[in-house]
């Protein structure tokens, strides 16, 4: 009968017909079915709201940063060379970010620098040296450090460690001729500075490092350290040798994890790297972090357009480094976990 | 004698001479059908213990001793801090720490208590709990219980972890853009919460799956082959055995949601009193985080103090919620076990 109909407008109609039959054969199952069965099906549906209530906050966060970075991008005073220009200055219509760029990564890789082999090695401590009861205790300390709120430590910060920086620390190893001619120990501070910022920083990322790295370690075979024994190592020749190069892959996820938490951290960096547009040059130099301008400027930049984009801009690129560091933890512990054959 | 014995090299049986006066004494004590030590003694053993470790014979071995102790240096350093902080915030705090000052409004130049933010910040707990919960229990027993295996969980599983990793100011500039501007809810209670809401969802998402995961299959084939369906067995087997585990990820997500100020920073707004109503300027709320960070950044010195207090008490508040969460989680494991 409809063989007279244009091939075309079948092929249209096809795929519709078939969604709409399943729709009916949907409906009248729904119909056909009571009371308990009624209620399994309905539920099933419900569920699938809040199942994708993650993703699509997601798209929405990217998709609003976006949105409200787009008018920096699109004007001519900005566009997206912004990302490499160091200048920022909002009366003069310059939005260069790099400076913050640049004030994040020094503080990040300093602080990852000290965090990564003090929490390694107390996680081989734990791990492969400590007795039973001290371990549960250390854990629960860890885990009690991890819960710490961040402006907490930004307290202690701020009133602990920036005075000792200023009275005690910077001119102690500036008068030792030892240390006085290094380049990273120049210049006159006043206790806020990039190394205030990564220690605290380091100290935040301790409790991640440490805890993510145990797990890893603990969860290497016994029977990789006991045949390393049998050959004759002594243990800290198995720890190292063998039990920490076996947990390589759960130590890179720990520490790329650390790296996204540090480029997000806010309140605690925020009261102790001084907020300084410059490019640190030395330890004693003060800097601005991207969170920092966020948090310090979108309360007077709401009413200016350009300028509340940039910072939004800022904030997407918070954003894609936050998602790229987590897409590469994961990569990481795929690969260590085929690598390993452990899966 | 369990550790000492692990030990190996060129001396070991000079080792096993040296231990074996020890072990004789102890085995003719024991009834010898028992392999472990008896407690009683105790100090001995720690001494041999200790000996056995610095007893250095060859180079290897006094690397060996030298590596241990660095590491256990580095276990130091690691919870140093966390003595230093909290023994800083008792000095200085504790003496703050009255029933006054928890129950007075801040008055005029700031003086007196902080029941605005310890209220502020139940206040915001709440409504964060009240939409984040139910949304990340309720996706994570789809994705556990429903769905199969496949790209859809890889899906889920992946945007709560990617959503975990978002920093707090990312998430407080599009709580600001999105609830405060876009949906002109205003700066205040509803808009806070919302926004600590989005930090809790996948905390609990996660661990509540991870709860689901260890309930036993058998659990739910016994229920369903009484003839329940799905939805009976999911609410009434399921979620029952798993509600420890479930507890302890929500209280931890909601000691992690207590104190972050950077997302309430640009959608909580602050106020020295009691919030009154659900929007409008008088929805505005404080916060022990904000609280904090507004008495630091102060001049005046008496507030540096209450700073410390109002630090000190965030911290046992937090800690405390920490603490009967792992206390939750230790229950059910041994329950399970």
């Amino acid at each position: 009968m409809t063989s007279e109909e244009p091939s075309g407008n079948s092929l249209l109609l096809r795929f519709p017909r078939r969604i709409w039959s399943y729709v009916l054969g949907g409906l009248r199952t729904v119909r056909r079915v009571r009371g308990p069965a009624a209620q399994d099906l309905v539920g099933r549906f419900v569920l699938l709201v809040p199942a994708f209530a993650g993703s699509a906050l997601i798209i929405l966060i990217l998709a609003f940063l976006w949105y409200e970075a787009t008018p920096i991008f699109l004007d001519p005073q900005g566009g997206p060379s912004i990302l490499v220009q160091p200048i920022w200055d909002p009366n003069r219509d310059l939005f260069g970010i790099a400076v913050f760029i640049v004030g994040s990564f020094v503080c990040t890789f300093l602080a990852i620098a000290m965090a990564v082999p003090l929490g390694v090695g107390a996680a081989v401590f734990l791990s492969e040296f400590c007795p039973l009861r001290i371990r549960t205790s250390i854990r629960m300390i860890v885990e009690m450090m991890a819960a710490i709120p961040s402006i907490v430590y930004g307290l202690w910060a701020y009133v602990v460690m920036v005075p000792w920086i200023r009275d005690s620390f910077a001119p102690a190893v500036q008068s030792n001729p030892l240390t006085s001619w290094m380049p990273w120990f120049q210049g006159s501070t006043n206790g806020l500075s990039v190394l205030a910022g990564s220690t605290i920083l380091a100290i935040m990322l301790l409790p991640t490092v440490v805890a993510v790295s145990d797990d890893a370690l603990q969860s290497v075979p016994r029977t990789y350290r006991e045949a390393s024994l049998a050959l004759g190592a002594t243990k800290t020749e198995t720890a190292r040798k063998i039990v920490v190069s076996a947990a390589i892959p759960g130590i890179g996820a720990a520490i790329v994890l650390s790296l996204g938490r540090a480029v997000g951290e806010t309140m605690a960096v925020l009261m102790v790297t001084g907020n300084s547009l410059q490019i640190p040059y030395s330890l004693f130099d003060p800097t601005y972090v991207m969170t920092s301008i966020i948090t310090n400027q979108l309360g007077y930049a709401f009413v200016f357009p350009l300028w509340r984009s940039a910072l939004f801009a800022v904030a997407l690129v918070l954003l894609l480094m936050s998602i790229s560091f987590t897409i590469i933890a994961k990569w990481f512990v795929r690969w260590g976990m085929k690598t390993r054959g452990l899966v | 004698m369990g550790n000492e014995d692990q030990r190996s090299g060129v001396g070991c049986d000079q080792m096993v001479r040296d231990h074996a006066s020890a072990t004789s004494d102890e085995v003719s004590e024991t009834p010898p059908s028992t392999p472990e030590q008896p407690e009683i003694e105790g100090k001995r053993r720690l001494l041999l213990w200790v000996k056995a470790q610095l007893l250095v014979r060859t180079r290897r071995e006094l690397k060996d001793l030298l590596l241990k102790i660095v590491f256990a240096v580095a276990m130091l350093i690691v919870v140093l801090p966390f003595f230093l902080v909290v023994v800083h915030l008792a000095i200085v705090g504790l003496g703050g720490l009255t029933l006054d000052f928890f129950t007075t409004l801040p008055g005029p130049s700031l003086a007196g208590g902080i029941r605005n933010a310890l209220v502020g910040t139940i206040l915001l707990v709440l409504v964060a709990g009240g939409v984040g919960i139910p949304l990340s229990v309720l996706g994570a027993v789809y994705i556990n219980e429903y769905s199969r295996p496949g790209r859809i969980r890889n899906l889920v599983e992946f945007a709560s972890d990617v959503l975990a990793g978002i920093p707090s100011i990312v998430i407080g500039a599009f709580g600001f853009a999105f609830v405060v501007v876009f949906l002109g809810v205003g700066m205040g209670l509803v808009s806070g919460g919302l926004t600590l809401a989005f930090m809790m969802i996948p905390t609990v998402l996660r661990t509540t799956q991870e709860a689901l995961r260890q309930v036993p299959v058998s659990l739910r084939e016994a229920s369903l082959a009484l003839g329940a369906t799905k939805w009976t067995t999911t609410w009434r087997v399921t979620i029952r055995a798993a509600f420890p585990g479930i507890m302890t990820g929500v209280l931890l997500s909601i000691g992690r949601v207590m104190g972050e100020t950077a997302p309430l920073i640009f959608t909580s707004g602050n106020s020295l009193g009691v919030p009154t109503s659900i929007v409008g300027p008088a929805s505005w709320v404080a916060s022990l985080p904000y609280t904090i960070w507004a008495y630091v950044s102060d001049p005046r010195p008496y507030l540096q103090v209450k700073a410390h207090s109002t630090a000190l008490a965030l911290l046992i508040i937090v800690l405390a919620v920490d603490v009967v969460a792992n206390y939750v989680s230790r229950k059910v494991t041994r329950r399970l076990v």
